[in-house]
C-alpha cells in the first residue's frame, strides 16, 4: 500500500519553475530519502504535501485518500526550520502541537522531551535554546503521539555529530517499528545509511526514484588488483561481456551490465591469461557518487 | 470551536507582551474617559460666572443619557491600542512562522483564521465591556435620581461595538497583508488618522458631497459622533451626522463582510 502518492506536481514562483511535474509513490514502512542540490524543489514539494504551499497543478493523496487536515494530524512533520512561539517554553510549545494535532498527551510530551534530551530544559523559553536544541524540539514535536508517518526536512540541521548519530539511530529504530519516514537531506552518507528508498530531484525534475538498491545499482562493477595494473587492464579489456574499464591508483574496475557480473569468472579469466589477482570484489556505487552522476555536480 | 479557543489560550496565557498591551488597553479606556470627565468637572465645579456659563454651554455630557454618546466618542479615539493587540496576534504568527506550523500540525487554513477571528471578537468584547463599565460608572456617579430616560441613548453601546469590531477587523486585515507588526501598525495609524481624514474631505469637496463617509474606517467612525455640546457649534451639520448613523450601520456591516471575506480569500490563495 502507498502511504503517499504524488502525481504530476507543478509549482512556479514568478518565472522560476520550482517543480516541473513530479510524480512518485512512497510505500508503507519505507524510509524515503528525497535528495537534490539546493533549489532542486525538495522543500517546495514537502511544503505542498503538507498544504503550506498551493501547487499550480497536480495532485497528491495520503493513505489513498485526498489530502485533508484530519489526515495531516496523523503525520509528524518538521519542515525547513523549527517553528515555535519564541516566548513559550519547550513544553508549552508542545502543548500547542498536542492541542492542534490531537497527538499525544501530557505524559507523551514528557516522553518525547526525554527522547530528544530536552527534558531538563523543558521549562526554558524557546528563544533561549541553541540551534541544536531548537532542532531537537522540532523533532520532539514531530514524534509526539508516535505518528506512523514522519516528514523530516533536513532533520540533522544544527545538530552536533552525536546528535546526528542519535537521529540516525532513532530513524532506524522507528523504521524497524514499521513507521514510514520521508526525509529530505543534504547528508548523502546519512541517507545511504538509513533510507530504503530515494528520489533525486534536480531543478524541479525527478531524476530517479525507487529502492536504494535499484537506484544505486544500474551496472555491476568488479574491482581487482594485481602486481601489474597495466597488464591487468589490458587483459580485462578483452574479457567478453564487459562494458568498460576504469583504472584507479590501486585497482582496475571492470563494468558489466546489471546482474551479469560473476567474480569467479573474472578470477578464472585473469588466471588463464597469466595474471594472479591480489584482490577481487564486487563494488557497490556509493550514493554520493550516483548523486553527482545524476545531478551533474 | 472549543479546540480553537483552547489552542489560542495556550498561545496567549504565557505571553507577557499580550498581557502588557491588554493591561494598557484596560487602563486606557477608563483613563481617557476619566481624564475628560475630571477636566470637565474641574472647569465647571466652581461658582464663578465663567465656569457656570461653560456648564450651561456644555450641558452635562457625563450624565445619563448623554454619557453613552460622550464615552463612545472618547473611547473610539483609542481604538489604536487594542489594534496593537490584534495586529500583534497575526503578525507574530508570521514572524515565528507558526501560522504554517499550525497548518502542518493539522489545522485547515480556515480553522487558523477562525481562531484569529475569535481573538478579534474577544478583544472587541473586552473593549465593549470596558466601554459599558466606564459609561455606567460615570453615568451613575454623575446623574441625579430625577433624570428620566437614563438609557435613551443606550443604543450607542451597539454602535460603539460595531465600530470597534469593524476597525479591529480592518487592523487584522492590514496585519495579515503586511505581516510585520510595526509596519502594519504604522500603516493603520497613518491610514486611519491622516489618509482617511484628508481623503474624506477631498472626496466631499472635489468629487461628491458626502462620499467620504463610504471610506473603510470613516464609515464606522461616523457611528459615534461627537458629544452633543460640540454639535452646538454647527447644529445643521450635527443633525445631518446623526441622521446618517442608520446608513453608516449598513455601510459598516458591508465593510465587515468585505474585510473578512478578503481575509479568508487571501489566506486560502496565499502560500504560507
Amino acid at each position: 500500500m502507498s502511504i503517499l502518492q504524488v502525481q504530476d506536481l507543478k509549482k512556479t514562483y514568478g518565472k522560476i519553475q520550482a517543480l516541473k511535474g513530479v510524480s512518485f509513490e512512497i510505500p508503507q514502512g519505507a524510509v524515503f530519502g528525497i535528495l537534490g542540490p539546493n533549489g532542486s524543489g525538495k522543500t517546495t514539494m514537502l511544503s505542498i504535501i503538507l498544504d503550506v504551499l498551493n501547487a499550480d497543478s497536480g495532485t497528491y493523496s495520503w493513505f489513498g485518500e485526498p489530502a485533508s487536515p484530519d489526515l495531516r494530524k496523523r503525520i509528524g512533520s518538521l519542515l525547513e526550520t523549527p517553528n515555535f512561539y519564541h516566548y513559550l517554553s519547550g513544553v508549552n510549545n508542545l502543548k500547542i502541537t498536542n492541542s492542534i494535532s490531537g497527538r499525544g498527551d501530557a505524559v507523551a510530551i514528557n516522553e518525547v522531551l526525554q527522547k530528544v534530551k530536552l527534558y531538563e530544559r523543558r521549562n526554558s523559553k524557546f528563544s533561549s535554546y541553541s540551534l541544536g536544541m531548537k532542532q531537537r524540539l522540532a523533532i520532539a514535536a514531530a514524534l509526539l503521539g508516535d505518528p506512523q508517518i514522519l516528514v523530516l526536512d533536513e532533520p540533522t540541521n544544527g545538530l552536533d555529530p552525536v546528535g546526528i548519530m542519535e537521529i540516525r539511530e532513532l530513524i532506524i529504530e522507528l523504521s524497524k517499528k514499521g513507521h514510514t519516514i520521508i526525509m529530505a537531506s543534504h547528508l548523502l552518507d546519512e541517507v545511504e545509511k538509513v533510507c530504503t528508498h530515494v528520489a533525486i530531484l534536480k531543478l524541479g525534475t525527478l531524476v530517479t526514484s525507487g529502492s536504494v538498491e535499484d537506484v544505486l545499482v544500474d551496472e555491476d562493477i568488479v574491482e581487482g588488483s594485481a602486481a601489474d595494473l597495466q597488464q591487468l587492464k589490458a587483459v580485462l579489456s578483452n574479457m567478453p561481456g564487459n562494458t568498460g574499464i576504469t583504472v584507479t591508483d590501486l585497482t582496475v574496475q571492470v563494468h558489466f551490465p546489471k546482474g551479469t557480473a560473476k567474480p569467479e569468472e573474472v578470477n578464472r579469466y585473469c588466471f588463464n591469461n597469466g595474471i594472479t589477482l591480489q584482490q577481487l570484489a564486487i563494488k557497490k556505487k556509493r550514493l554520493e557518487e550516483k548523486f553527482f552522476e545524476l545531478t551533474n555536480n | 470551536m472549543l479546540n480553537l479557543f483552547r489552542t489560542e489560550w495556550l498561545k496567549l496565557k504565557n505571553y507577557p507582551g499580550f498581557w502588557w498591551i491588554m493591561g494598557i488597553t484596560v487602563l486606557s479606556y477608563p483613563g481617557i474617559n476619566g481624564m475628560f470627565y475630571f477636566i470637565y468637572k474641574e472647569n465647571t465645579a466652581n461658582t464663578k460666572t465663567a465656569a457656570q456659563m461653560l456648564k450651561m454651554l456644555l450641558g452635562n455630557p457625563f450624565e445619563f443619557p448623554e454619557v453613552f454618546r460622550t464615552t463612545a466618542f472618547a473611547s473610539s479615539l483609542f481604538v489604536v491600542i487594542p489594534a496593537i493587540l490584534v495586529i500583534m496576534l497575526i503578525t507574530n504568527e508570521y514572524t515565528y512562522k507558526t501560522n504554517r506550523q499550525n497548518v502542518i500540525d493539522g489545522w485547515s487554513r480556515n480553522q487558523f483564521l477562525m481562531a484569529k477571528f475569535l481573538n478579534v471578537v474577544i478583544i472587541s468584547l473586552i473593549v465593549i465591556a470596558l466601554y459599558i463599565i466606564v459609561t455606567l460608572s460615570i453615568g451613575f456617579s454623575t446623574t441625579g435620581a430625577d433624570v428620566k430616560d437614563k438609557f435613551k441613548l443606550a443604543h450607542y453601546t451597539a454602535l460603539f461595538s460595531l465600530q470597534a469590531f469593524a476597525q479591529l477587523s480592518f487592523a487584522f486585515l492590514l496585519g495579515l497583508l503586511i505581516k510585520r507588526a510595526f509596519i502594519a501598525l504604522g500603516v493603520f495609524i497613518f491610514y486611519k488618522i491622516i489618509v482617511e481624514n484628508i481623503g474624506a474631505q477631498l472626496l466631499n469637496k472635489y468629487v461628491l458631497a458626502d462620499t467620504g463617509r463610504f471610506l473603510p474606517t470613516e464609515s464606522s467612525d461616523l457611528l459615534t459622533p461627537v458629544p452633543a455640546f460640540l454639535g452646538r457649534l454647527d447644529p445643521k451639520v450635527y443633525d445631518h451626522a446623526l441622521s446618517l448613523i442608520n446608513q453608516q450601520v449598513f455601510i459598516t456591516i458591508g465593510y465587515l463582510l468585505i474585510f473578512w471575506g478578503l481575509i479568508f480569500w487571501i489566506y486560502k490563495k496565499r502560500d504560507l
